[in-house]
């Protein structure tokens, strides 16, 4: 039996403010996008169940084009695949924050899925010899416990999930999504389950031997960025779905075909360079960019930039390659002032001369300039100007 | 008008009488024998004795007078014309003079047998039974021709402060040693001195059903209820019991023969957790094990990690919180983890060698295997009311059915809570007897020095200081740490085996006393007791409350329950009202591991609402739809996708 694992599509998450020629957020229509051809790869596929581990949308109340958007997908997906159930559990982000704004999941009721919006529920497929219990956010945050366990003659007990497992995932790991209730492995009787369709950690992560997250569709945590590098770290290239065998436990990722990369570029180091040099440095990562700079998602990190050569460098054409991009950021960070010596410390008072002298040493200056007679000349000023004060 | 004399002091050159031993003939018709107190009387003197031997000769100066005068037939020798003179002559020790000073030698006066009131004299019991604050405890009667005298311990003297510990050696089955246990506990209950404190027992129940029904009354004989009344005691059994047994490995049917539902109300499990086993995780170490690395490993779990949250970045970025046996394997697996990884010089994690740490862990794994029901993976332990003892009751810990090393554990741990509260001065009552049979195997006199031997030492030596008093038992006394018996301030000897009379412990003994030690009939005991100067014999009558035996043929232990009725059993206990089909409803389908957990907090939370509480912490079970064929679904129209 196949079954497809799909979590985290956050259909109608709204980015960056650029817009496609319909006037919708561009990355709202990449989210749809990418969830569209996940559906068709999965009717492609054949699967035999179809199982989304919550955060279908972004929010409670999801833009009316991501409603209809994700309407008529499953519509498509239940005309095409008529005999295989598709199962959606709430996620934290889709679950109401009070009772009596409801879920719009429900709605898709109305197609033949089975929703678990706010109780688990077990859903008991006889013809596949299959039993799924769906636990949304909302069931694990009452107050009453909930037995999470397999039940009934079923062959296959799959279980879907929204949560995050406890000791699993770093708890100061930047890529984790925030407000998912923590679950042990105890109590979701980890090893009892043919399988365990986990939702809510944006990075593709098995959880014991027959668990997986399959990951977000795009790029829409909190830092998307340290979900990159974990992605890289593991060797993972991209977002993407799970299809499952059941019987055998074997687990294939397919992988979504983005609208646009997400490239995180490798840090400068600006400690001694002036505004042109930096300007160079800055030109030469965006060119490295594969398939260069537009409409992607970029940053660069430049470290130890001082203000005025922050202040100096082309700012023109970083608005030029911001226009470009989808999203450029290029994140200039101060340098990192360690205080040598303290104040009220002992020792003899340096006199106005010498600290004007310090600190011009120190001072980031344009290159045509010569620091030694910049710094005899700016000693000999504030030591008129002091000579000066003394008269009588 | 006092009875006449029974026999009259003799001293020869050869057989003087001295300060600690004197000889009298009787007619040869007398009452006397092995073990009796007479009472000479002299003018200006009485002296108390106890017949340690005995002798009988004639005229004759040589057996072959004998053989000549009935000419070599031993009939005709019946015929003879006169009967010829024979001279009954026994030896007594001395148990006491009067005056005692000056200590002068035995006079020649007559000799009578001990009433009641010689008796008291005699052993010196006028000392606590006479004075203001009376302290004796009954422990028999001192039993001769139809004349019984009822035999008191000193309170002070068995259970402190003064000398405490008592012991018992017999062979097994005739010994009576559980009896005489049983008894004497039964009479310490009744007759401790209210102004001495309180008093409670814990009884270690090492074999069978021993002491498995202190508290069912059993019957006795009329000849016992006299003794009872002669004592001054009621027939009644230990009423106020409370009884804990370790689980078995199902994790619901208590391990013990006392699994009858009538006996259910004060049958309670006895279950630990990773913190319970922890503090004495020595015991569970064998000799060769013991190190200081090993220790220091130890105290690095308990102090750091157990019960707590511990951070190591090396091991992993979240905090450990270990609470069961299962997290502290998931931190072992850490630590071995990192040092694999770690390859060459990843053989120490924090100062600790890999070698050390996975001794512990496989030591600590093991009680784990080999306890299981004692020892639970879901912390939530069941333990002896410390802090919370009851005056005049038994606290039974039924371990017969365990595995020896945890048998060891519940020894340890038991002894050390009872030592700490007593120090403290918290445990509820200010003395607590603990016996322990089989002194044999837990404290033999060879052998390797364990934990558990060196922790019953420490009891002998130290604890009547603190009120800890134990009361143990054995086969063969000489084969038990010399220093443990030597610190029993009473010593009780049933019936003995020969051989084991034959070792040099028993040399101060007569051959005469031997011999009535090896054919002692029940219920008989020999006593030493610090006021009694002389070994005294005493018959006790049998404990008013079902022995092993006959307690599992009047209540045979209840077949091991399905699981569901044992779950039910157990609620039932902390309230009356739950129903088993009710509890079989909610457990049936659910997981074992799920229902244990759910059992064990409702145990520990007691919550007024057993069953409620019980549901609660199973979890909302979550019934199956069925989902039928679903529908067909019109196509998509075209051109209705917002995001194209």
């Amino acid at each position: 039996m196949k079954l497809a694992h799909i979590a985290d599509s956050h259909l109608g998450i709204r980015q960056y403010h650029r817009q496609t020629p319909t006037g919708i957020n561009q990355r709202e229509a990449d989210v749809a996008n990418a969830f569209r051809g996940v559906i068709d790869d999965v009717i492609a596929q054949r699967a035999d169940v179809v199982v989304i581990a919550g955060d279908l949308f972004h929010s409670v109340r999801p833009t009316n084009a991501a409603i209809v958007f994700a309407f008529r997908q499953f519509q498509r997906l239940r005309e095409a695949l008529p005999k295989a159930p598709v199962i959606v559990v709430a996620g934290n982000h889709d679950t109401p924050r009070s009772s009596e704004t409801g879920s719009i999941l429900k709605l898709f009721e109305e197609l033949g899925l089975s929703v678990a919006a706010d109780v688990a529920r077990r859903f008991e497929f006889p013809e596949l010899d299959l039993s799924v219990l769906a636990v949304p956010h909302q069931a694990l945050v009452d107050p009453e416990e909930l037995q999470i366990r397999p039940d009934g003659p079923a062959r296959h007990q799959v279980l879907v999930i929204h949560a995050e497992v406890q000791g699993l995932l770093p708890a100061d790991r930047p890529s984790l999504e925030y407000g998912g209730v923590v679950v042990t492995p105890d109590q979701v009787g980890s090893g009892a389950w043919s399988y365990i369709a986990w939702g809510h950690y944006h990075v593709r992560h098995q959880v014991g031997p027959k668990g997986w997250y399959p990951g977000s569709l795009e790029y829409t945590s909190n830092n998307i960025w340290a979900e990159r590098a974990e992605e890289e770290a593991n060797g993972i290239p991209g977002k993407g779905w799970l299809m499952v065998d059941v019987a055998s436990g074997m687990v294939t990722p397919h992988l979504v075909k983005h609208a646009r990369q997400v490239v995180d570029l490798p840090p400068i180091y600006a400690d001694g360079l002036d505004a042109s040099q930096l300007d160079a440095a800055i030109a030469d990562r965006v060119a490295s960019v594969p398939g260069g700079l537009a409409q992607q998602i970029v940053r660069l990190v430049v470290h130890d930039v001082p203000r005025p050569v922050a202040r100096e460098v082309d700012h023109a054409r970083i608005r030029a390659w911001k226009a470009s991009a989808l999203h450029f950021h290029l994140d200039m960070r101060r340098p990192v002032r360690l205080r040598l010596t303290g104040s009220g410390a002992p020792g003899r008072r340096q006199t106005l001369p010498e600290v004007v002298h310090d600190w011009l040493e120190h001072r980031v200056l344009p290159s045509e300039i010569d620091r030694e007679r910049f710094v005899a000349r700016g000693v000999e000023l504030i030591e008129q100007v002091d000579s000066d004060g003394d008269g009588p | 008008m006092s009875a006449p004399p029974i026999g009259r002091v003799v001293a020869t050159e050869l057989k003087p009488s001295t300060p600690h031993q004197f000889y009298f003939w009787t007619a040869t018709e007398s009452a006397v024998g092995i073990g009796a107190i007479v009472r000479v009387d002299h003018p200006g003197r009485t002296v108390y004795g106890v017949v340690t031997d005995g002798m009988a000769y004639a005229d004759l100066a040589s057996p072959l007078h004998a053989v000549i005068g009935a000419e070599g037939d031993p009939a005709a020798a019946a015929h003879e014309p006169t009967s010829r003179t024979e001279v009954r002559l026994f030896l007594a020790a001395v148990l006491r003079q009067i005056p005692e000073e000056p200590l002068q030698p035995v006079p020649l006066g007559a000799v009578h047998l001990a009433s009641d009131a010689d008796v008291e004299l005699a052993l010196r019991m006028d000392a606590y039974t006479r004075s203001e604050r009376p302290t004796g405890i009954p422990v028999g009667v001192y039993a001769l021709g139809g004349h019984e005298s009822p035999v008191l311990l000193d309170a002070d003297f068995l259970l402190g402060p003064e000398a405490a510990h008592l012991n018992i050696t017999g062979v097994s089955g005739l010994a009576t040693k559980t009896s005489a246990v049983e008894f004497l506990l039964s009479s310490i209950f009744q007759t401790f001195p209210s102004h001495r404190g309180s008093i409670a027992a814990v009884c270690f129940n090492v074999k069978g059903p021993d002491l498995c029904f202190l508290d069912q009354p059993g019957e006795i004989s009329e000849r016992d209820h006299a003794l009872y009344d002669k004592l001054g005691l009621a027939a009644e059994p230990l009423t106020s019991a409370r009884y804990f047994a370790p689980f078995k490995a199902d994790g619901v049917n208590l391990n013990t023969l006392r699994t009858h539902e009538a006996l259910q109300h004060n049958t309670e499990p006895l279950v630990w957790g990773l913190r319970e086993v922890l503090d004495y995780a020595e015991v569970v170490m064998n000799r060769d094990d013991i190190d200081a690395k090993a220790d220091a490993f130890i105290d690095f779990l308990a102090e750091r990690v157990v019960g707590r949250e511990f951070t190591d970045e090396l091991l992993r970025g979240k905090p450990f919180r270990v609470e069961s046996f299962a997290d502290l394997e998931e931190f072992f697996r850490a630590i071995f983890d990192f040092m694999e990884a770690m390859g060459r010089g990843g053989e120490v994690w924090r100062t600790h060698h890999i070698a050390t740490i996975r001794k512990v862990r496989n030591r600590l794994g093991n009680i784990s295997t080999r306890a299981k029901g004692l020892v639970i993976d879901d912390g939530a332990p069941n333990d002896l009311p410390w802090g919370r003892f009851d005056d005049r009751t038994v606290y039974v810990v039924d371990v017969a059915g365990v595995d020896p090393l945890a048998q060891d554990l519940v020894f340890a741990r038991c002894v050390s809570k009872l030592r700490e509260h007593l120090e403290r001065r918290d445990l509820g009552v200010d003395h607590v007897v603990v016996f322990v049979d089989e002194l044999n195997k837990y404290a033999p006199a060879d052998g390797p020095d364990t934990y558990v031997r060196k922790m019953l030492l420490d009891l002998a030596e130290r604890g009547r200081y603190l009120g800890l008093v134990l009361f143990s038992a054995q086969q063969f006394r000489s084969q038990v740490q010399r220093r443990i018996v030597g610190n029993a301030g009473t010593s009780v000897f049933g019936r003995m085996d020969m051989d084991e009379l034959a070792t040099p412990a028993y040399a101060t003994l007569s051959p005469a006393i031997k011999i009535k030690l090896a054919t002692l009939p029940k219920g008989e005991l020999m006593l030493r007791h610090p006021h009694f100067t002389q070994p005294i014999f005493a018959r006790f009558p049998r404990p008013a409350m079902l022995s092993g035996r006959e307690g599992v043929e009047r209540f045979p232990p209840g077949a091991e329950l399905p699981f569901a009725d044992a779950v039910a059993r157990q609620l039932k206990q902390l309230d009356r009202r739950v129903a088993t089909d009710a509890v079989r409803a909610l457990v049936e389908g659910r997981q074992e591991l799920d229902v244990r957990r759910a059992l064990a907090l409702t145990r520990r939370t007691r919550p007024d609402d057993v069953l409620a509480f019980f549901t609660a912490k199973l979890g909302r079970r979550v019934g199956g739809e069925v989902v039928t064929a679903r529908s067909t679904i019109r196509p998509v129209p075209s051109g209705v996708d917002p995001y194209q």
